[in-house]
Order: C-alpha cells, then structure tokens, then sequence
C-alpha cells in the first residue's frame, strides 16, 4: 500500500479498512488471516479477535468450496490476480446478510497477490455483495422477456408472428446449408375464408383462426418445428431435418385434422366444414437455393393445391 | 523477417501448452467436468500484417478478456471468444438450463474469470519455466466486431509484434475455438527471446 501523500502516523489504517463498504481479508501463504474488516465481521458473524492470526479454512463453521481455497492458493503462487464471478461461484465465503441472518449473500470476489516488507507473498480477498445488481439484472430480465414475447407472439393466437418466422427462417435456412441437412415448409390457407368472415362475421372469424392455429400447434410432434401466422388466414411450418415424405405426412395430418374440428362452413364452395390447402416444399442437402426462392416455391405449391381442389396437400419439388 | 524462430516457438508451444494443462485443471474443478485445453498452434507477425485472414476467426463479433502484464517485458494479453461460442460455453460451464439469452448478463464477469483462469495459467507457465517476474492487471471484458479487433491493433504504434496462440476448449463434447493474442512492443520481443534462448541451452 502506498499513498505517498499520506504518511501512516497520519492515518490510523484499520479505521479506513473498516470504513470501507466492500469486505477484506488479507492471509499469508499459510493461510493465515493478517487483515479482517469490519464489513467481514458484520456480514460472517465472527469478530476480529477470532479470526485474526487463524487459518481462513478453519475460522468458519462450514468448509469452504474447494475452488476457491484452490485460487488462493493459485493467486500467491503465480502472483497474478484472480477473478471469482458470481456466476460461478454464488457463495465463495459463508457471509449472511446482516439483515436477514438466514440468507446467504450473493458475492463477486477478487483476489490480488500483495508482497509485504519482507518479500513473502500474500492474498488480498476482496468482497462485494451482488445480491443488489443481481435482483436488479432479474427484473431487467423479466422486462425484457415480456418485450420480447411482445415482438415476436401474434397476438391474437399466441403462436410466433410473420417478424419472427422471417428472422428465424433466415437462420434455419443459413444452417441448412452450411451442414447440408433437409429443411422443409409448409404453407398454409384457410378454403374460402373472405366467404367465412361475410357470413360468420369477424368475431368468428377469428375465433376461426385460433382454432386452426391451435390445430396445428398441436398436431406438430417436434420441438423443433415451429408455426407462424404469416398473413390473415395463412400459417406458416418450418420442419428443421425433415424429409420431404414425413413434411407431406404431417401437412396431411395437419389437413384431417382441421377438416375433423367439423367447424361449420356454409358458404364453402367445397364442403361443409372448414378445410384448409397446404403447399410443401423440401430443401435438400447440396442444393444451391437461396431463400426467398424456396419460399416462393413453397407459396406456388399452396397454389396449386387451391388450383386443384382445395382441401389437400400439393409438393412441388424445388 | 521475423525475431523469434521456429525454434523460439516451438519452445513456446510447449510452455503454453503446460499453461493451458493447468487451466484446464482449474476450470475442471470448478465446472465439475473434464475440460481440455490445447494450444495446437503458435505464430508470430507484424501488427501492419495482420487482419481477419490471419486470424482465421470468420465470426462477426468476438468476446475478449484482456489483462496487461509487465515485469522482465510487457504486454497486453488478450484471449478472443466468438460471442456465439463464449456464450455456449458458458451455459456449458453453469448447466445447461439456461438460456444464451439468460446468460447475457453473467456473461461479462463470468467469461472474465475464464479468460482470467486461462491467461493467466499462460503467464505464469511463462513465467516459471522462463524463469521471469510478471505482474498483471486484472482482466476486462469486451464485445469488439471483428474489424475493430484488427483496427485496434493497428492503430497501435509502439507495439508491433504479435503472438498469436490457438486455443481448442472442451467442455462437455462441445469444442470451440479461440485465440490468445499477445503484444509485445520490439523491445519486449527481444527480452522475450533472449529468456527464450536461455530456456533452450538449460534443456
């Protein structure tokens, strides 16, 4: 320590380590505690006059984490300072907070090797309480969670909306052809919608459109496919690693399934219930396709199912 | 033409791979899993030459845990993360129920420990069997594009020399990645392999 405009007969030094708000203990290369302030003293519960000249290991009740006995060690040996993050180690040191004495403080510790008078080495262990900046980080994090469903929830059905599926499809795509997997889609209409919501009227109409959604939602089997509501009545399935035969199964299954909710469809030119077309398109390992391409070529096979009927599934390769 | 030889970097490889054996202990005991570290590689240029190419680092943006030590020479020492892969190994090293997103806001002082446990495991395997003094600063962590990585580099003028190790880590199955760059200013070049050439002679 050296402050050259301040001597030390001028300054009692245990009256600043005990003013400071962070704890700190110095111990030699034994492990011998040399410095304990009082921020230490407040927050184990154990007072200067135990702990002074004692070995850390055996002044607490519990035994500390052996990682942290380790980088002690480490830091005198190798002379260079160490970092303990909190998100790796939550609880270096058996402190309380001197409030609720049954909580156990959240701590970042830094360890600095300090050379005294007489060359030995020894550590530094400095120690501030996170619980503050981590409660704080939670509820940032909780905000920001609920911005993000936000931006990217179609809020009427609750499954992912056109932004999403653009950007993630985007990255899906990349993937695909960086390590030559399958990657399917799916596109999705409701048959004679605009006829539904004239005669239904709009309320229906939505209510309509969460039903499908839900249909679909439920019929997927993987995680890792995802469903988006990409225009008014249109849905959108991405299948990561899916072959062309089992996108056209699950489109298929996605077909009886809406047909079997028996949603009354009057003015349907096809049926009697609501029915939906849906258009598949696989990408292949090898291909040299980008992506808005695959996608018009996923729209132009929704097409052709409504060309040739309605009600059914149509797979135009790319 | 370049100070240090195949020779000098040879010896080099060797020293930092012991440096990375004992990082790679550390990190292991506190994950709680094997971790392996390697440094398969270690070369050296000229800051004016250097740029994305020579970094072989195709990412966009890269975490980067700096420490500056001094001592018998200086340097910055610097370890670079893809953002991606720092990310993912630190999910690794906290288990994996979390979220890359969750991990966003450990991420600073956690990836500051790693790249701290392995820089300075490096120093001081330098520092042992070279048989110097180093002292360091404690780390720091940013995020830098690519492109900055290299411009702050070149834009410094004292210190033109430039080690560069490849650093393969392993946690969990998973492999990644990464760089430790060093800077050394001629002067410490040269103090750097005079050490190295005393090593040499005492094998």
């Amino acid at each position: 320590m050296n402050i050259s405009t301040v001597t030390p007969t001028e300054i009692d030094w245990s009256q600043l380590f005990n003013a400071l708000n962070i704890g700190l203990i110095l111990v030699d290369s034994n492990g011998e505690i040399l410095l304990w302030n009082e921020w230490i003293s407040k927050h184990s519960g154990i007072n200067y006059l135990s702990a002074i000249n004692q070995p850390l290991e055996l002044v607490f009740p519990e035994k500390l984490p052996a990682p942290f006995v380790a980088a002690i060690k480490r830091c005198i040996n190798t002379k260079l300072p160490v970092v303990l993050s909190n998100a790796l180690h939550k609880y270096p040191l058996p402190l309380y907070s001197p409030q609720k004495s049954d909580e156990k403080l959240s701590q970042s510790v830094i360890l600095n090797p300090i050379k005294d008078n007489q060359g030995n080495w020894n550590c530094l262990i400095q120690v501030t309480d996170s619980s503050a900046s981590i409660k704080r980080e939670k509820m940032l994090r909780d905000h920001s969670e609920t911005h993000k469903k936000d931006a990217t929830t179609d809020p009427l059905t609750g499954i992912y909306n056109r932004r999403f599926f653009d950007s993630h499809y985007k990255i899906e795509m990349n993937q695909a052809m960086r390590q030559k997997t399958t990657l399917s889609l799916l596109m999705l209409d409701i048959d004679f919608f605009k006829n539904y919501n004239d005669h239904y009227g709009h309320p229906a109409g939505d209510a309509a459109i969460i039903a499908v959604a839900t249909c679909i939602r439920t019929t997927m089997k993987r995680s890792s496919d995802m469903v988006a509501r990409y225009g008014g009545e249109e849905f959108i399935v991405l299948l990561p690693n899916s072959t062309p035969a089992a996108a056209q199964m699950l489109a298929e299954n996605i077909r009886s399934a809406v047909e079997d909710l028996k949603i009354p469809h009057l003015n349907s030119l096809i049926a009697k219930h609501m029915t939906v077309s849906i258009g598949v398109s696989s990408f292949l390992p090898g291909m040299v396709v980008d992506a808005t391409t695959f996608l018009k070529n996923t729209d132009l096979a929704l097409y052709a199912a409504k060309q040739k009927g309605r009600n059914q599934v149509q797979f135009l390769p790319l | 033409m370049f100070n240090l030889t195949d020779l000098h970097l040879d010896a080099l490889s060797e020293v930092f791979n012991i440096g990375a054996g004992r990082a790679a202990a550390s990190l292991s005991e506190i994950v709680g899993e094997e971790v392996k570290l390697s440094v398969p590689s270690v070369e050296i240029r000229r800051s004016e030459e250097l740029n994305v190419q020579a970094l072989q680092l195709e990412q966009s943006h890269f975490g980067i845990v700096k420490q500056q030590f001094s001592g018998t020479f200086s340097a910055e020492a610097s370890l670079l993360f893809s953002e991606e892969s720092a990310l993912e190994i630190m999910r690794d090293m906290m288990g994996s129920q979390m979220s890359v997103e969750e991990l966003a806001e450990f991420e600073q002082e956690a990836m500051c420990e790693l790249g701290n446990i392995i820089l300075n495991a490096c120093l001081s395997a330098m520092a042992d069997m070279l048989v110097i003094q180093l002292e360091s600063s404690l780390p720091t962590y940013t995020v830098y594009s690519a492109d900055e990585v290299i411009q702050n580099i070149v834009d410094l003028e004292d210190q033109v020399y430039i080690l560069i190790l490849h650093i393969n880590l392993e946690i969990e199955r998973r492999q990644v990645n990464g760089r430790l760059i060093f800077l050394f200013s001629s002067g410490s070049l040269s103090s750097l392999r005079t050490k190295i050439d005393s090593f040499l002679q005492n094998i």
